[in-house]
């Protein structure tokens, strides 16, 4: 194998990249940069990418009955106030941060026991719950959803909170992750606790947790990342109740009412939604890779 | 090992035992179960209806037309979005410089989420709004038309081009064009889904031993084709068994763009599994009916991941 670089090759090479890296670019691009435009802008698609931000009057602020002068504002703090106005979107925001925490923090409280117990415990019936586990992880969730729904309904538990987190509460990948590593650590770490007289339940809280930080901080990434992302689920089991909505049922509604003017705060509250996850991603990416691709260690 | 030990494990296991039986197998039992009847919510009782709903999904043109617009959808976004996903890491494990900034390009769509990615391409893609159908009319007239006409090429005939068409007639409507509908929205689950593969190829590339392409060399495998085909694609087999389970389990669930965009439509063009069973069984209250997608899907996803195991199993053993 000859190391020398080409230079005709290697400029090939990067063409075809960088061709590549524009086209998965170009949404991003898209979204902030109508999410700063004026609703003229849009339309006629001029002013580049940040708009010429001019001032422009709010036409429904003026219908309202307000002065005309009061109801000047650049398009980029328009777009953004009113993807705050339009709809609740901060409730939505909030909402999706207490429905991905509570998912993962029981996530955790299930797995962790669990894996505890199939790793260092031994006690009859062990290889069957660990076969109900492998079984466990061919079901996809999404794939199930409709009778999970149906015992919902049953039960009265759809548009409520409790209907989002519910059916993510287990995570059969998180206990065949965790029970993985808990194998890896030393059965000594375990006996001395117990010669210290420490429970079975403080050594999983005490011990065992503090060693499994990476692989749970992994675990983290992988379960945030799927449920702020997801809107199958809550569009299923969240039917009128827009007080429950999620950041994603949240945008949606606004195809609902599709004027022209709407664009630009539809793009500002696409944006705001991404954000969070792309920024913590440019910050740490080696950790979110590792968290997204962990699906792939099974 | 402590007797106490013993009795503490099943305290352990009894809320993990509990939620997968209720949550994941009790469905799978109820969906198949219910996809023998009539069943709707709010009814007091059912009827059982024998094989009458798996019957339909093979003769009633809608269900036939799901399975066909499912079919599709995964098989031009499964090869595609691998293709693409083992060039780009061939192609970054290869440039001297930059790999790391094209890396972390390609998985920006990983991580964000989808339904708004779509609400943006469908904005881009606007038959008269969109920055793309503009973009291209911008071509119009100037020397980009006549060179996508093709009629500069030797052996092109008269006949107008796909450019000239669309400057003639106007360019496609996208999703609201059953022609177009399908491949545009399985354009972008491939724009989604190719960084996820790309890193695991990537993983991949790492663990294939330098000395293997030294040896391939002393045989004399000289060119890169020889080296990617004796060498790389061999040891990246266990790699593309996963990635071709897991996209393809990932493209049978594709739902947020069809519910966002298209609906389903135009003439059920894009009318996949997933938004099927929304369709039927949550919005028309048809629970039989969308039990037996469901069945149909589950089944789907177990065939695969039992091919998928039994191929790693035999690849794992020489390792």
């Amino acid at each position: 194998m000859n190391n020398q670089v080409h230079p005709v090759r290697e400029a090939i090479k990067h063409a075809v990249l960088i061709l590549g890296a524009l086209i998965v670019i170009l949404p991003f691009y898209v979204m902030v940069s109508y999410s700063l435009k004026s609703p003229h802008e849009i339309e006629s698609n001029t002013g580049g990418f940040f708009g010429a931000q001019e001032p422009m009057v709010d036409e429904y602020c003026v219908k309202l009955g307000n002065p005309r002068d009061a109801c000047v504002e650049t398009p980029v703090v328009y777009n953004y106030t009113q993807a705050f106005k339009k709809a609740p979107l901060l409730r939505y925001l909030l909402n999706g941060i207490l429905v991905t925490a509570s998912i993962f923090i029981i996530q955790v409280l299930v797995a962790l026991p669990c894996a505890y117990a199939l790793s260092k415990l031994k006690f009859w019936g062990r290889d069957f719950v660990f076969g109900l586990v492998m079984f466990c992880l061919l079901i996809p969730v999404h794939a199930i959803a409709l009778p999970i729904y149906i015992m919902l309904a049953k039960i009265g538990l759809t548009n409520t909170y409790a209907s989002l987190v519910i059916p993510w509460t287990i995570s059969v990948f998180g206990i065949f992750l965790m029970r993985q590593f808990f194998m890896t650590v030393p059965d000594d770490l375990i006996d001395a606790a117990r010669m210290d007289g420490m429970s079975e339940f403080s050594i999983i809280w005490k011990v065992m947790l503090p060693t499994a930080v990476p692989a749970l901080l992994a675990f983290a990434i992988f379960s945030v990342v799927a449920h702020w992302n997801d809107y199958f689920w809550p569009r299923v089991a969240i039917t009128g109740n827009r007080d429950l909505y999620t950041p994603p049922l949240g945008l949606r509604e606004f195809k609902g009412d599709a004027d022209g003017s709407i664009w630009g705060p539809m793009m500002a509250t696409a944006t705001i939604i991404v954000t969070p996850l792309i920024a913590a991603f440019l910050l740490a990416q080696r950790r979110f890779i590792e968290g997204i691709t962990l699906s792939g260690m099974k | 090992m402590a007797q106490g030990s013993h009795r503490a494990a099943y305290g352990f296991i009894a809320p993990a035992v509990f939620l997968m039986i209720a949550i994941l197998i009790a469905p799978v039992v109820i969906a198949a179960a219910l996809s023998f009847t009539d069943y709707s919510l709010g009814n007091a009782g059912f009827d059982w209806v024998g094989l009458e709903n798996y019957d339909r999904m093979v003769s009633r043109s809608t269900y036939t037309k799901m399975l066909s617009a499912t079919a599709l959808y995964v098989l031009t976004v499964v090869p595609i979005s691998i293709a693409l996903g083992l060039g780009a890491a061939l192609l970054i494990n290869s440039v001297k410089r930059f790999g790391d900034i094209y890396k972390t390009i390609y998985f920006l769509p990983v991580m964000a989420a989808l339904l708004a990615m779509a609400l943006v391409w469908e904005f881009a893609l606007h038959p008269t709004l969109g920055m793309i159908n503009n973009t291209l009319a911008s071509g119009c007239g100037t020397w980009i038309e006549a060179f996508f006409g093709w009629h500069w090429l030797p052996w092109a005939d008269d006949a107008p081009s796909w450019f000239e068409n669309g400057c003639a007639s106007g360019f496609p409507l996208w999703f609201g064009d059953k022609d177009y509908s399908l491949w545009t929205v399985a354009f972008i689950g491939i724009w989604q889904a190719f960084g996820f593969n790309m890193v695991l190829y990537l993983a991949g590339l790492t663990s294939v031993p330098r000395e293997l392409y030294q040896a391939a060399a002393m045989d004399g495998a000289t060119t890169a084709w020889d080296r990617f085909r004796l060498v790389t694609w061999p040891m990246l087999g266990p790699t593309t068994v996963f990635v071709v389970t897991i996209t393809t389990i990932r493209s049978f669930q594709v739902f947020d763009t069809i519910e966002a965009i298209t609906q389903g439509g135009p003439a059920k063009s894009t009318f996949v599994m997933m938004f099927a069973i929304y369709e039927k069984a949550i919005q028309h209250n048809l629970m039989g009916m969308g039990s037996a997608i469901t069945v149909v899907f589950l089944g789907f996803v177990l065939i695969l991941t039992f091919v998928q195991r039994h191929l790693v199993e035999r690849r794992v053993h020489y390792s």
